[in-house]
């Protein structure tokens, strides 16, 4: 993998030094020996309904005066029971389930469901089905990305990029509601191929987004990158080796930022994503400024990706012309008695799959996103699992935390860029 | 534990899987270390260095290697995995388990990825129903630990060695069972208003436990279960509970 | 002193109006309405979409997001509500204010939605009393401005005099469910069909066990 090391002009900064270096500020605590008094360390709760979890994520955190001792999450307060709920569902009605999963991301969800199930009953998509859900996959990367920016620009204290941000998800928005009717809950995919092709001028509209976003990534940088608040509360706080990344089985960009340069994409791509133009930026520190940096870069990088697959974007079929899994056409199905009776049955009895169970796993915007999914040989799973990337990336919080301020912690949660609904399932 | 009912009714086979698709028995496994597939030297090695260890493996959906180990030596097989030069499955992806029902064992199931050599594996460990019992993995992969919960937490499966081996999920006194368990109902097993009854009495204070922090007995203070912004407004207020003797 | 003075209509009118008091009592609550955001799920982005600039909650005088209860007028509950989250729920129910609504926003909330399932409060009304459903799954920033421009109406129609009638609480249902066990079971009847279906096609068939009143020995 070609590499290349981006500088950051941080010693623009006032408070930064020639190199980059963080100059001491001159408001250093006093350093006096602490007079023994004998202290006890207390108990405070934070959520399940506060803003700054970003969800109802529960942390219940042991403080010896600010500074963190332990923190313990609790979790659970959403969990929705999807797996269990979606034994109950054909392979095809499931789809509606992982959009409300992560609804940060949902067309990623969507997505990586559907390619689990073709990899298990041995469909190859169409070629432009494939180069259609690279593009989705990587606008929504954009777009949880975007929420992640905001709200962690909110907890750093700024509320200017949140607006930023949102501005262009609304553009988001828009194209996922062209695309599919629902602003949030896209349900677009199906197994052999998307809902509907693309409508006309779809390609333009994610085209004009990804013309547009880099300028607004560059004013958020200009607020934030260099800002010495933002650099002071987030840098050399929360850091993690990357051995202890590795071990503790984070992904995505919490693991990049400690420098292993682990990408799915990469790794053990899908979608002939080998052929694709692309970088995966990877940090040196594991500490949230990292994190910040790098998913900064993956949606510059993504609006690359974005570029290079709208270009070679095919003509011809969506989905796959296989009676046994595509439904007929509406007009047919309006005029036609067999292919009424064709949908019909598709519908009703679903798309069986072999007793066979697979793993697949895509890169999604907050880390390695596995599905695991076992059939029977009937049209419903067995079991449908979801390795949810921001579940075992919380779990290294107590381990991040450690030693940091309460007000660190915060920074923390909001670098791991969890989403609950995911956590919890 | 409520979940009996899934030994005590075995299913007749022969009225189902009548359909085009093959069924599970037919899918072929090889059995012995003549019909591994040159393709993953892992499971060759396996089959050498365990051979009693490993009890069969398959090929799924094209290209994924399951390997079925004996469930007693998970820990020094995984390990083995993990530490060997030419393995280092270093990335534990996923733990999870699968219960098929009809009374059959529930299979526990590690997903493992090599950052190094990008290779995957699959390693399955089979356990009956009347003991659901396993060696933690936490000592191989901390990462292990909350998804070691979450298998103990819906299906019921032990993970001993685990350090904090609740609840992770569900209300720590939930009383209806293991959810993903095939026999529970999936509405639950209590009607909706004893659900409800039984959710609003639960105390959310209820949930501090000073023992999973530590021998430690600490202070506590802010308790609402609103967030922190109001916790002295809502009910607890400052406590003093534990006092001196714990420090 | 008040005569040489513009009045509220211009030069010339007195410095003074004559309304009645629930009319100005009203208008002021419901102009600046703070909600509380008990974002819990799809609903709650949502919830921030209306925020942000696009949809721009404040001119409905709620851009003051108040995460504290103790100061909130309207409870907003947006996303699904687990058992596990309900008694936090009601206990921010609880701490709010007199007067205060609620609403109900999304599929999830309102009814359980999609989620008939072991974990999920089917409706949120077996919990907390709710003044305003909205319906979608999730509902978009209109149709949320549009049901909080409902509890103004509402407010619209209160009156002082009937204060300790619309507004009575009872201090011993602090707590708990607003339901009788009877209305739950009514508002949380199993309907459409996923409950109907089996769960596994193939191999088994693993009979769930029949509603509503099973309990276990």
């Amino acid at each position: 993998m070609a590499s290349s090391t981006v500088e950051y002009a941080v010693g623009r900064n006032p408070e930064m030094g020639p190199a980059g270096t963080p100059v001491p500020s001159p408001l250093e605590p006093f350093d006096a020996p602490e007079p023994e008094l004998g202290s006890q360390t207390m108990l405070v709760n934070v959520g399940p309904q506060h803003p700054a979890t970003h969800g109802v994520l529960r942390l219940v955190v042991e403080l010896d005066g600010e500074t963190v001792v332990s923190v313990v999450p609790r979790l659970g307060y959403l969990h929705s029971s999807f797996e269990k709920l979606g034994e109950y569902r054909t392979w095809n009605q499931v789809v509606t389930l992982t959009d409300r999963m992560d609804y940060l991301a949902p067309l990623i969800y969507n997505c990586a469901y559907v390619m689990a199930v073709e990899k298990l009953m041995g469909i190859e998509v169409t070629e432009r089905c494939k180069v259609a859900r690279v593009i989705c996959m990587e606008m929504d990367r954009i777009f949880s990305h975007l929420l992640w920016l905001g709200t962690w620009s909110i907890d750093v204290g700024a509320f200017t990029p949140f607006l930023y941000a949102f501005q262009q998800r609304e553009k988001v928005y828009k194209l996922h509601e062209a695309l599919t009717g629902a602003r949030i809950t896209t349900s677009a995919t199906r197994i052999g191929g998307m809902m509907a092709d693309f409508p006309e001028g779809w390609t333009r509209g994610v085209r004009e987004f990804a013309d547009n976003l880099p300028a607004t990534l560059d004013e958020i940088d200009t607020l934030l990158t260099c800002n010495a608040i933002h650099i002071g509360r987030t840098q050399g706080i929360g850091a993690i080796s990357a051995e202890e990344a590795v071990n503790h089985g984070l992904t995505g960009a919490n693991l990049r930022a400690s420098g292993v340069p682990y990408d799915v994409r990469k790794d053990r791509p899908y979608y002939d994503y080998e052929s694709y133009d692309f970088e995966v930026p990877i940090g040196c520190h594991g500490d949230c400024y990292d994190r910040y940096l790098v998913r900064m870069e993956e949606m510059r990088q993504s609006v690359r990706l974005l570029h290079q697959a709208l270009d070679r974007l095919p003509g011809g079929p969506m989905d796959v012309e296989d009676p046994r899994i595509s439904l007929p056409s509406k007009t047919d199905c309006m005029s036609d008695m067999e292919s009424m009776i064709h949908h019909f049955k598709l519908i009703t009895e679903g798309i069986p799959a072999p007793a066979e169970d697979c793993w697949f796993s895509v890169e999604g915007s907050k880390g390695e996103l596995g599905m695991y999914v076992v059939g029977d040989g009937g049209p419903k799973p067995v079991r449908w699992r979801i390795r949810p990337p921001s579940f075992v990336n919380l779990s290294a919080i107590p381990k991040l935390a450690e030693g940091h301020l309460m007000a660190d912690l915060i920074m923390i949660n909001a670098s791991l860029d969890i989403v609950l609904g995911e956590i919890d399932r | 534990m409520p979940d009996k009912g899934s030994v005590a009714s075995a299913p007749d086979f022969s009225t189902v899987a009548s359909g085009p698709v093959r069924s599970r028995a037919e899918v072929p496994e090889r059995e012995g270390p003549a019909s591994v597939p040159p393709g993953n030297p892992t499971v060759t090695a396996l089959w050498e260095q365990f051979p009693d260890g490993v009890l069969r493996n398959r090929v799924c959906a094209g290209d994924e290697d399951v390997v079925y180990i004996d469930p007693e030596r998970v820990t020094e097989i995984l390990g083995w995995l993990h530490e060997t030069a030419g393995q280092q499955y270093d990335h534990l992806a996923d733990v999870t388990a699968v219960d098929y029902g009809g009374g059959r064992p529930i299979e526990v199931v590690y997903q493992l990825w090599s950052i190094p050599h990008r290779a995957a594996l699959r390693v399955k460990c089979e356990l009956p129903l009347d003991a659901l019992e396993i060696d933690s993995v936490t000592g191989i992969w901390v990462g292990a630990d909350w998804l070691e919960r979450e298998v103990y937490d819906l299906f019921g499966v032990t993970f001993q060695g685990h350090p904090d081996l609740r609840r992770i999920l569900m209300p720590e006194n939930y009383a209806e069972g293991h959810p993903l368990r095939k026999d529970f109902p999936l509405r639950g097993r209590f009607s909706r208003a004893e659900q409800t009854r039984r959710a609003l009495t639960q105390d959310p204070e209820d949930y501090y436990m000073p023992g999973e922090i530590g021998e430690r007995t600490p202070q506590v203070v802010g308790s609402g279960a609103d967030g922190g912004d109001d916790a002295a407004g809502s009910g607890a207020g400052v406590g003093t509970e534990g006092g001196d003797d714990g420090l | 002193m008040g005569v040489d003075k513009p009045g509220v209509l211009g030069a010339g009118t007195p410095a003074f109006l004559t309304t009645r008091l629930d009319f100005v009592v009203n208008w002021a609550r419901r102009n600046s309405l703070w909600p509380m955001p008990f974002g819990t799920a799809c609903c709650a982005i949502e919830m921030m979409a209306s925020a942000a600039s696009n949809f721009d909650l404040a001119r409905f005088g709620m851009e003051r997001m108040s995460f504290s209860p103790r100061q909130a007028d309207v409870l907003i509950c947006a996303g699904r509500v687990p058992y596990k989250l309900a008694p936090v729920l009601r206990r921010i129910w609880d701490q709010m204010m007199q007067p205060k609504w609620c609403i109900s926003m999304g599929a999830c909330a309102s009814s359980g939605g999609v989620f008939d399932v072991y974990s999920m409060v089917q409706g949120i009304d077996t919990i907390v009393p709710v003044d305003v459903y909205i319906p979608g799954c999730p509902p978009r920033p209109e149709g949320l401005i549009y049901g909080l421009m409902m509890v103004q109406e509402k407010i619209r129609g209160e009156s002082l005099t009937r204060h300790g009638e619309l507004r009575a609480e009872d201090p011993l249902a602090v707590g708990r469910p607003r339901a009788d066990d009877q209305e739950v079971s009514d508002l949380t009847g199993p309907f459409g069909n996923s409950t109907q279906q089996n769960q596994v096609s193939g191999l088994v068939d693993t009979g769930a066990v029949g509603r509503p009143e099973d309990r276990l020995p």
